[in-house]
């Protein structure tokens, strides 16, 4: 993973130099944006013990920002900036045999849920992205590169209800749980997430006036939501979002 | 000159167009992997074959073994807990029992269970053991089938007798008695299994319910009070009381109705008259409520009681006492407590008589009374008020069928 972030460091340095050694044509532009992000914090591919997605719920995914862009020879620039946002999920699975550990102080329960669990996810971070941008004509900019986030609000916490846990293994004392508190477990993995995130970034930029804007763009988290060394949620959790902004360029 | 300038320009326009190259590869490259991950992460895999292997229910068919039951709602055990090991049909006689029996089984889907369900197997020379094995064939369960007659053991308890059993690295005590036979019998239980739980890597003698060396005569019983840590906080359960009962615990109602988890009796054919035995008491510094408030002006009391009631209802259903009507269901027909239990650091005896209605000999011989004995180091208990930390042991308990000569 470290390997792909690099590569694509020096990917995106490399074009943006070889485009600044070719012309410097040195036009600097500032653009302020606002837009809203959808998508999850999601393993690449949902394991066989998630039996289905029965709700999924847009948050307050909010972004704010501004960016400088630079504008090299050849249509080519470079575009930089600081976004502050929030990659929020509020989704519900049906578990069957799905491996799970409730944690509070000193006491924890570990074993395999199946039955109903209720995850949201909010990170709130600043993002710092680096991007390659290539004009095409007058409208549209494209945009690709590294970004680093980080994290200044995090919260991983959800409620398993409806169902059973079978501690430790299947064969493990069977304890029923029910849907209202108190009967159901509550979880929370929010000091195990990580504070700094990088991931890459590709969008578009299109000038529906000379200075407003609008613009897409998906975020692909490159790290996992949580510290490598926390081993409970046995899949790697990737932030991968999708935001539409409207921009001014000024 | 000129020459060199053109190809200049070419030389640039080459790069241009090397550039738009990398970047529109680069930016397919990319929108490929952001598709084929959102595919794959919004397709659910095909379901995998089951991992559990419990027998859920055992029973005897056919209308030609009834006459070896008193009642045929003992022919069948429904609701097996999961954490049951051992499937106890009661009989009225061993000696009268045939020399093969087919029991039946429902198991988990897919599951399956050796020897098989419905074959006739020889129960006069002791348990038969049967394995359960999950539809992926990586899981297995054991589980001991016994036939024994419906007497308790014994009516004196000296709780010599413990095994320590291990669950998630976790080990606690079981009390069991012996019958002249040698045969074991499981006729006590505990909230032990309730309060490992939320814990690892504990010993027996760290849980609420566990054998001391230092009984009044040999070991004894020590029931504690203990904190039930944050989780039991979080399920609205905050201490857990050590308890000794004579029925089942039934984990899994633990989070969802605490009170149904213990179920109080086992059947009797005698009538109880008084119960005597010795203790020690000390209760605990602070007394809280379900929600871990202190109350100043309260001290934890232990409890010790014993309760004799019918086990069916007026269509035959059976009848058992959970923790919400052990003391007041309509079914008691009479039952003993200890007035107070003063807190003494010596063994110092007790003894409680029953009192109630009078018992009908037709439904005794039928076996159509329970009996069931208590004790816990917190009196509220079950609903979670008490103090963490209060000890309550206790020792030689003696159920007597005579009134008393002269103490």
């Amino acid at each position: 993973m470290k390997r792909n972030i690099i590569i694509c460091l020096i990917c995106s340095l490399l074009l943006a130099s070889n485009a600044l050694a070719a012309n410097p044509e040195g036009k600097i532009e500032v653009i302020a944006r606002a837009g809203y992000s959808i998508g999850g914090t999601t393993p690449l591919g949902i394991p066989a013990t998630i039996r289905s997605v029965d709700a999924f719920r847009p948050t307050a995914s909010l972004m704010a920002g501004a960016d400088v862009k630079l504008a090299l020879k050849n249509n080519w620039g470079l575009m930089t900036g600081l976004h502050f946002e929030n990659k929020g999920m509020d989704t519900e699975v049906t578990t069957k045999g799905y491996r799970m550990e409730l944690v509070k102080g000193d006491s924890r329960i570990e074993g395999l849920f199946t039955g109903h669990v209720k995850q949201e996810v909010t990170e709130w971070m600043l993002t710092l992205p680096v991007l390659a941008t290539y004009s095409l004509g007058e409208k549209v900019t494209l945009k690709a590169g590294p970004y680093i986030s980080v994290l200044l609000d995090k919260d991983f916490s959800g409620i398993a209800s409806d169902g059973y846990l079978r501690q430790g293994n299947p064969t493990g004392p069977r304890i029923n749980m029910g849907d209202k508190e108190g009967e159901w477990a509550t979880y929370d993995f929010s000091d195990e997430m990580r504070n700094v995130q990088m991931g890459i970034a590709v969008g578009a930029d299109w000038n529906v006036t000379h200075h407003f804007g609008l613009a897409a763009d998906l975020t692909w988290g490159l790290t996992g939501v949580f510290n490598s060394d926390f081993k409970t949620v046995e899949q790697t959790l990737y932030p991968i979002y999708f935001t539409l902004s409207a921009y001014w360029s000024f | 000159m000129r020459k060199n300038k053109e190809k200049t320009y070419i030389c640039t326009h080459e790069t241009n167009l090397f550039y738009y190259f990398i970047m529109r590869n680069y930016l397919a490259y990319l929108a490929i992997a952001f598709l084929s991950a959102f595919l794959l992460s919004s397709c659910i895999k095909d379901e995998l074959p089951n991992t559990e292997c419990d027998i859920v229910s055992a029973w005897v068919e056919g209308a030609q073994y009834a006459d070896n039951f008193y009642h045929p709602s003992q022919m069948r055990h429904d609701n097996i807990s999961s954490s049951e090991r051992e499937i106890v049909f009661t009989v009225r006689s061993l000696f009268s029992l045939p020399q093969r029996l087919p029991i039946n089984f429902t198991i988990t889907d897919g599951a399956s269970i050796e020897p098989a369900s419905g074959s006739e197997q020889d129960f006069t020379s002791g348990p038969v053991t049967y394995v359960v094995t999950s539809e992926d064939g990586a899981w297995k369960r054991q589980y001991t089938v016994t036939f024994k007659e419906a007497n308790l053991p014994t009516y004196k308890f000296s709780f010599e007798n413990y095994e320590t059993i291990e669950s998630n690295k976790n080990q606690y005590h079981e009390f069991y008695e012996v019958d002249q036979s040698g045969t074991r019998h499981y006729i006590w239980a505990s909230g032990n299994p309730g309060a490992i739980l939320t814990k690892y890597g504990s010993k027996a003698e760290e849980q609420p319910t566990y054998s001391t060396p230092n009984g009044y005569a040999g070991r004894g019983v020590c029931l504690n009070t203990q904190d039930a840590g944050q989780l039991g906080r979080m399920f609205g359960k905050p201490i857990a009381a050590g308890n000794l009962f004579m029925g089942r615990f039934i984990l899994e109602n633990v989070l969802l109705d605490a009170l149904k988890a213990t179920e109080f009796g086992r059947p009797i054919d005698r009538v109880p008259i008084r119960v005597t035995g010795y203790y020690k008491y000390q209760p605990g510094a602070v007394f809280t409520d379900k929600d871990m408030h202190e109350i100043a002006d309260r001290t934890d009391e232990a409890s010790i009681y014993a309760v004799f009631y019918r086990n069916k209802d007026s269509e035959g259903n059976d009848v058992f006492l959970y923790g919400d009507d052990v003391l007041t269901s309509p079914y008691i027909v009479r039952k003993a407590e200890v007035a107070a239990l003063p807190p003494t650091s010596e063994w110092t005896r007790f003894e409680m008589f029953f009192e109630g209605d009078e018992v009908d000999e037709e439904i005794l011989a039928a076996q159509g009374y329970n009996t069931t004995l208590v004790f816990s180091s917190s009196k509220e208990g079950a609903s979670f008020e008490g103090a963490i930390g209060s000890e309550l042991y206790i020792d030689e308990v003696e159920v007597s069928f005579e009134e008393p000569e002269n103490d």
